[in-house]
């Protein structure tokens, strides 16, 4: 009776546990993002998007009017990144949002009227 | 976010630096910021934040769990009913001696734990020798066999009865409690000397302090409780054959301990599937193979609980190895390597390293494992290593010399040209992250696009 108990469970908790591993480490494919899968993104976040002509175009008439911000990690942002970009690494996770609000609001400084362009 | 925040005009460039760079505006490499945003690097050679949390967590489950040995579940009614009989006058005087008890108990135990803290730096130098490991495993699994009842670890007699004599008083119940470490030694003192090597290996006094300080809180607290409620004292199950179990659960635990301390003398894949077997062993015994029973029903969950953890341990540390990502691709050493990547201008990065190393490890299995550093490895860098675990290799012994290399791990970092930036050289567990910066800075710097 015990060890039909145990044994049940014991069945269970090694299959759970290999089910987290497997979970764990699968490959994850990353799935490129379509046109319309950023169009969603940014009208859920409610910021807009440029482009790089766009972008191009406001940054050769006043370069020091906007700030731009690479969110990639700071090895990515050392080997290139748009001249006068600042370097402010997240990862692109709820957690890291929530717990980096704090210094984003610092790094981005009081003007909220600001330019400002990420990437 | 930035929205969350109230910012009203952020823009995001979907296609990002590639597509930028491609229409040829300008960029730069170097950083233009004073102070990296990232966090510090933090010190790995300690216990910190929840690691350190869960350690404590289990040791003190362990204190208590040694309440159940035989040789000191007996001795509750004995404390309990002293601390009783002298407080006719109530719950105060109880509480004031449970104390003292509990303080005299942390007492012994926290000066053994600084002691061997204090011994650290000698202890852990010969913890990365092979034969000292292997001696110690051998203790640990000779202790275990007591545990196990195949013979009995006795303390001399006159010990023994010095420290069983009751004096009156609150100095009388510290006295106790410094002296139960040693009535109940022959249960517990294979434990806290498995404990002790473990401390010792780690070489930081606070730490050993408060390792020994909780397992005495957990030692101490359940007499304690009792002492404070002694009319429950008749609930408790009896002694006996269930006690034997809670023996073998710690042998168990000291066995695990031994496979624990020479795993780094064998090969990485050896060391885990043995630690593996150990925990399936544990396991099947205490879950199933063992026969013992006993007059209360949480008995049994306690052995299903055991089993199952065992069996899931055993598990989680063979599917880890399984299911690992690959790693990076490593080049052995030679002359001719190194000339090759100067033509080739490719940075080099040489691993200096050994198996009984921890940080070496740790380097090897999360660092080397990144994907984007695997990635690397194979394109834009030649990744070396040197293996140090055995002694006497002419080359590498030049290497040594000429690298100026005094420890493993030691990671060299040349750059295309041929020379060592030896600013970046690393001596300690990095992560990812950090590494990759690292890598960044030594490989070929991209010549920054037209300023306009």
């Amino acid at each position: 009776m015990q060890r039909t108990r145990t044994t049940i469970l014991a069945v269970l908790a090694v299959g759970i546990a290999v089910y987290a591993l497997w979970f764990q480490s699968r490959p994850v494919v990353l799935k490129t993002a379509t046109h319309e899968d950023v169009l969603a993104e940014a009208e859920k976040g409610g910021y807009r998007l440029i482009d790089t002509g766009k972008l191009w175009e406001q940054y050769r008439k006043k370069p020091n009017d906007m700030f731009i911000v690479d969110t990639r990690q700071e090895w990515e942002y050392r080997t290139g990144h748009i001249k006068g970009a600042a370097n402010f690494p997240m990862e692109p996770t709820w957690y890291s949002r929530w717990k980096e609000r704090g210094a984003m609001e610092k790094f981005l400084g009081p003007d909220k009227n600001r330019f400002l362009v990420f990437y | 976010m930035a929205v969350k925040l109230g910012y009203t005009n952020v823009y995001r460039d979907p296609l990002g630096f590639p597509a930028w760079k491609a229409e040829g505006h300008p960029f730069e490499t170097a950083s233009r910021q004073p102070a990296p945003v990232t966090a510090p690097e933090k010190d790995y050679g300690s216990l910190t934040g929840w690691a350190m949390l869960w350690t404590l967590l289990g040791i003190f489950l362990g204190g208590m769990a040694l309440n159940l040995t035989p040789c000191v579940y007996p001795l509750i009614p004995i404390t309990v009913s002293y601390f009783g009989g002298r407080s006719s006058k109530g719950k105060g005087e109880t509480f004031a001696h449970g104390l003292c008890y509990v303080g005299g108990l942390a007492l012994t135990n926290s000066s053994l734990g600084v002691v061997a803290a204090f011994t650290g730096g000698l202890m852990g130098a010969m913890l990365q020798n092979p034969f000292v490991l292997s001696a110690v495993a051998l203790i640990l699994l000779a202790f275990a066999t007591s545990m196990f009842g195949f013979w009995e670890f006795k303390l001399p007699n006159g010990l023994t009865q010095a420290a069983s004599k009751s004096y009156t008083g609150y100095f009388g119940s510290v006295f106790m409690g410094i002296t139960l470490g040693v009535v109940a030694a022959p249960c517990i003192g294979p434990f806290v000397l498995g404990l002790l090597t473990w401390v010792a290996g780690m070489g930081n006094p606070y730490l050993g302090f408060l390792v020994f300080f909780t397992l005495s809180v957990g030692l101490g607290l359940p007499l304690f409780v009792l002492a404070l409620f002694s009319g429950k004292l008749d609930r408790l199950p009896r002694s006996g054959e269930w006690m034997v179990w809670v023996r073998k659960l710690m042998g168990w635990v000291l066995v695990g301990m031994a496979a624990y301390f020479i795993r780094p003398v064998m090969s990485q894949t050896m060391g885990n599937v043995v630690l593996a077997a150990v925990a399936l062993g544990a396991g099947l015994h205490l879950g199933w193979i063992d026969r013992s029973q006993a007059n209360f029903k949480a008995f049994g969950w306690m052995k299903t609980v055991a089993g199952i953890a065992g069996l899931v341990t055993a598990t989680v540390l063979i599917g880890s190895m399984l299911m690992a990502a690959p790693g990076a691709f490593w080049h052995p050493y030679s002359d001719q390597l190194l000339k090759e990547a100067v033509v080739q201008k490719k940075p080099v990065i040489i691993d200096f390293s050994a198996a009984w190393c921890a940080p070496c490890r740790e380097l090897d299995e999360i660092t080397f494992r990144d994907p984007e550093i695997v990635k690397r490895s194979k394109k834009d860098f030649i990744f070396v290593k040197v293996d140090l675990t055995r002694k006497g290799n002419p080359v590498y012994e030049r290497l040594l010399k000429q690298f100026d290399v005094r420890g493993v791990p030691t990671v060299v970092f040349i750059n295309p040209e041929g020379k060592e930036r030896r600013d970046l050289r690393l001596v300690d567990f990095l992560p990812p992250g950090s590494f990759l910066v690292r890598m960044t800075k030594i490989s070929r710097p991209l010549t920054d696009g037209p300023s306009n």
